[in-house]
């Protein structure tokens, strides 16, 4: 379900593939983005905004955004969750500020009942409408399946224990260990709440037809989850099968692993590239030396005195019809025994719809009966969202799931009406042209090393560690900000000039009586506008010829009398920074103490010529332009027409009077941290014998 | 279309000198195109002056604006509404010296200065270069040239070529930069099969329509006196 009128979507920025991809439509550029200017603060901000579980989702997202990404043209997807990882676990004290509290509070009650991400998320979403909202958890913890079938080496207890504790802060109430049809009424519930929400997910496994299947030694999949998430140990033999293919069957292989048998295999239906399970997750699963018996149906387990010691499968020729629905043929010829001593069944869940029990509302084949679209059930004011609803699928779609329920619920509050969500699907920009990824240069994905698999398997330790600050910055640096380049901001002013067809590196700026800059196309170098001899060209998130007015912005705040001369300006390539030392605002005295005044530029060969010439209007010494490394440059053709502009600002400038020194052009030597600080020395000290001797720079500029 | 070249900035400046309140107008067609006198640049002069007085101390008021083509009324009526409001001194224009004149006419006591040299009518002949191919003689002759003109594009504009100064198909004046002209005629006419018609001598040019008679003038009739 896809109504979502995201805040963070405008009408311009619509098309990017990751955000119409996420099932929340985080703005992902926009967090990314945030992040490699430092503002990891206001990144958090935007996820937030769309995502209460950001830290669950740091860790164990499928991430659809990446598999959209569009950078997978030129050499591979923005690892966007560790980004997301690396985010919230550098924003920890900024977190617990920003918490939000209702506004107001508003007349009415929603029970939910079962505390997944889904029913959380409505919960977080009602509270803060101003609503009274109470979670009924039949179990300890709160989660879900977050907290009781995620092995924490996959999920750590602390980063789902953080997003919790964000939600509860909103004023969500909650009452664990209270089993509803158990421990209260469901029409107790009912009595004192204007909505229901059912949240109950699909906590219990499926059980296989088959003889033996009640032999000791059999385990339902979800329960030896539960089991290992809390703390205790199942009792398992030293060969061990997992039935199953998709992810929790991988997670509970894994899971086995760790409790050392000498064997774990998989047996599943499907072949290997039919397997539901994520093809990350397998191959990590086999190099912790789990077998995958692909093509396989389980027939019999067999015992011994009542024991598992083995299992015999029957070749499964195909798992789907000509429609792709789920229909297997077997060859029962061709039959294989494997010795075993336990089975873990993990062939699918279902829902624990005890709750429901001498209720009316409606229940048929175990199903419960709900409409899709307005997510009521058979009886008014009692909704329901999540996997109970939807079937297993990922955390993040019961996470939009939960918006959307909080959002009929509302309405039904507010309105007595049930409301319908229309389905909504998002154009998006499409696929990267092959043409012009082959001009685009490839940076290659920072990925980290997870644990080494011998080591991994010893217990329950998080395998994968996050990026350093250092890598993130570089990996966000390769975002390609995806539908945010540039545009002609009014056609009247077009000359048809043909210079940002000539400038572009990546041969997309095309003139059709005017200039067009085709979004689906555009790297966002920023060149075009740059060059633009009309000024007309403008980028989405970079402000091309305004300097003046950043400059000013931040002179305004300091007392320029005050700033030690001589007064440098020094724009900084962004991309080089490993840190936030040179990120973060300077404050007035830093500014005042130094003489220097630094601005991150995402690409210095962005900077116009009178973005080059507006310091020395405010009254700067000199101005120095610190590109990225040598052939560093994310655009291909940006260095040279940087050095050209530089050089024609140069020779204005000894019109002027200024002389030609007073700008220079200099490249990143090593890590940037390092490499500017050197950089602005020098150029002060030489700035400061000019000033003694009364050549070139002057006192007294006209700021 | 019209080619001009920035002034050097010393010359502008001079001519403001001794105005405060000085308006720099861009041309959104011909000058903006060949990289003179479009908002960019408009911008770039601007913040050059401001620099260059505020370094000598003196206060001016530097203001910008911009107008789609400097050679029409209408486009340029905001503008002199503009310089009557906020009691502008003098303007600088980045037009060519079509645009100097229009303002000019229109101006009453405030001054105007060009801001750019206008050189020729031309055509990128390759990124960032323009060369001259029209000299405006107002009776065009190429149809005989095989559409390249002599006028304009032959140093000494002679109607009938080569000059003993053609060595290699280049002209002595730039040998590095221009062909000869008459050579790429030959060249051309061989092309088009029609070399024989360079044994026809063109006649004396009548140069009236050129520069003689007064002021050139072009009507209309569909739009003339139009009520």
């Amino acid at each position: 379900m896809m109504d979502k009128q995201s805040p963070q979507i405008s009408e311009r920025d619509l098309a990017a593939t990751c955000s119409a991809a996420c099932p929340v439509h985080t703005d992902t550029r926009e967090y990314v983005q945030r992040l490699s200017r430092g503002d990891y603060e206001g990144a958090l901000d935007v996820l937030l905004e769309v995502n209460p579980f950001p830290s669950v989702c740091g860790r164990i997202c499928h991430h659809p955004c990446e598999s959209e990404c569009r950078r997978k043209e030129i050499d591979s997807a923005v690892s966007l969750r560790m980004l997301k990882r690396f985010l919230v676990e550098n924003t920890r004290e900024y977190r617990a500020v920003r918490r939000k509290r209702p506004a107001e509070k508003k007349e009415g009650s929603v029970a939910i009942i079962g505390s997944g991400p889904s029913g959380l998320t409505a919960g977080l979403d009602l509270a803060l409408l101003g609503y009274r909202v109470r979670v009924y958890e039949k179990d300890s913890r709160l989660g879900g399946m977050l907290a009781h079938a995620i092995p924490r080496y996959r999920l750590p207890v602390e980063a789902l224990a953080e997003d919790i504790e964000d939600i509860l802060a909103s004023g969500v109430e909650v009452r664990t260990d209270c089993e509803v049809g158990k421990d209260i009424a469901f029409e107790d519930l009912r009595k004192e709440n204007d909505a229901i929400l059912i949240a109950v997910g699909l906590s219990e496994s499926h059980s296989l037809p088959i003889p033996g299947v009640d032999a000791q030694g059999v385990l339902p999949g979800i329960a030896f989850l539960w089991d290992i998430a809390n703390g205790l140990t199942p009792e398992l033999g030293d060969r061990v099968l997992v039935v199953g293919g998709g992810n929790v069957a991988i997670d509970i292989a894994r899971a086995a692993k760790r409790l050392g048998p000498s064997k774990v295999y998989m047996a599943c239906l499907e072949k290997r590239e039919e397997m539901p399970a994520w093809k990350w997750e397998i191959e990590e699963a086999e190099q912790e030396n789990i077998e995958v018996l692909n093509s396989w149906g389980p027939l019999e387990i067999l015992e011994k005195k009542g024991k598992v010691t083995g299992i015999q499968f029957k070749r499964c020729v195909s798992v789907f019809d000509d429609q792709g629905r789920f229909s297997p043929r077997y060859d029962e010829s061709l039959t294989k025994v494997v010795e075993i001593d336990s089975v873990i069944l993990a062939i699918g869940q279902k829902a624990d719809l005890g709750c429901l029990a001498q209720t009316p509302v409606a229940v048929q084949g175990g199903r419960l009966q709900c409409d899709r679209a307005s997510m009521a059930t058979s009886e008014r004011g009692v909704f329901a969202c999540g996997e109970v609803i939807t079937g297993p699928g990922s955390a993040i779609g019961a996470i939009a799931m939960g918006h959307d329920a909080a959002k009929v619920i509302s309405h039904f509050l507010e309105t007595g009406e049930t409301l319908k969500l229309d389905e909504r699907t998002y154009p998006t920009i499409g696929e990267l042209p092959a043409a012009t990824a082959a001009l685009a240069k490839r940076f290659e994905r920072i990925e980290v090393a997870l644990a080494d698999p011998a080591e991994r398997i010893k217990d329950f330790s998080p395998i994968e560690p996050g990026y350093s600050e250092a890598e993130a910055l570089a990996e966000s640096r390769r975002c390609l900000a995806c539908a945010t380049g540039a545009y002609l901001q009014s056609e009247v002013d077009c000359a048809g000039c043909l210079t940002c067809v000539r400038v572009c590196p990546f041969g997309v700026a095309q003139v059709e009586r005017t200039a067009v800059m085709p979004a689906q196309q555009c790297q966002t170098c920023g060149l075009c506008a740059a060059e633009c001899p009309a000024a007309g060209i403008a980028l989405s998130r970079f402000a091309t010829n305004g300097m003046k007015d950043t400059l000013k912005a931040i002179l305004a705040k300091s007392n320029e009398a005050k700033i030690s001369r001589p007064f440098l300006v020094s724009y900084c390539c962004l991309n080089e920074t490993t840190g936030r030392l040179f990120l973060r605002e300077q404050t007035e005295e830093e500014i005042q103490e130094s003489g220097i005044l630094r601005v991150m530029i995402p690409c210095v060969a962005r900077l116009s010529t009178v973005d080059l010439l507006s310091p020395f209007e405010l009254g700067a010494d000199m101005v120095a332009v610190i590109a990225c490394k040598e052939n560093g440059c994310f655009y291909t053709g940006a260095e040279e027409l940087l050095a050209r502009r530089i050089s024609r600002v140069k020779k204005f400038l000894n019109e002027i009077g200024v002389g030609q020194d007073g700008l220079q052009l200099f490249k990143t030597d090593g890590v940037a941290e390092e490499s500017w600080p050197a950089i602005w020395k020098e150029l002060r000290s030489a700035a400061a014998g000019t000033l003694a001797r009364g050549e070139g720079v002057q006192e007294g500029g006209s700021r | 279309m019209i080619v001009a070249d920035p002034k050097p900035f010393g010359q502008v400046k001079g001519y403001i000198e001794n105005f405060e309140k000085i308006l720099i107008v861009g041309c959104g067609t011909c000058t903006t195109v060949c990289l003179a006198g479009g908002k960019a640049e408009v911008q770039m002069l601007a913040s050059g002056l401001r620099i260059a007085f505020g370094r000598e101390n003196r206060s001016k008021t530097i203001l910008e604006d911009n107008v789609q083509r400097q050679c029409d009324e209408e486009f340029i009526l905001p503008v002199l509404a503009r310089v009557a409001d906020e009691k502008i001194d003098a303007i600088v224009t980045l037009a060519c010296g079509v645009g100097v004149n229009f303002f000019a006419d229109r101006l009453g006591k405030v001054p105007i200065f060009p801001g750019v040299n206008t050189t020729f009518y031309g055509a990128s002949v390759e990124p960032g270069l323009w060369a001259e191919m029209c000299a405006g003689c107002g009776d065009c002759i190429t149809a005989h040239t095989g559409g390249i003109c002599p006028v304009a594009r032959c140093s000494k504009h002679l109607l009938n070529g080569p000059c003993g100064g053609s060595e290699k198909g280049r002209c002595e004046v730039d040998p590095a930069n221009i062909d000869c002209v008459w050579q790429l005629i030959y060249d051309r006419l061989k092309a088009l099969g029609r070399l024989e018609e360079l044994q026809d001598l063109l006649p004396a040019k009548d140069w009236r329509t050129a520069s003689d008679g007064g002021v050139r003038r072009t009507i209309r009739e569909n739009l003339y006196k139009l009520k």
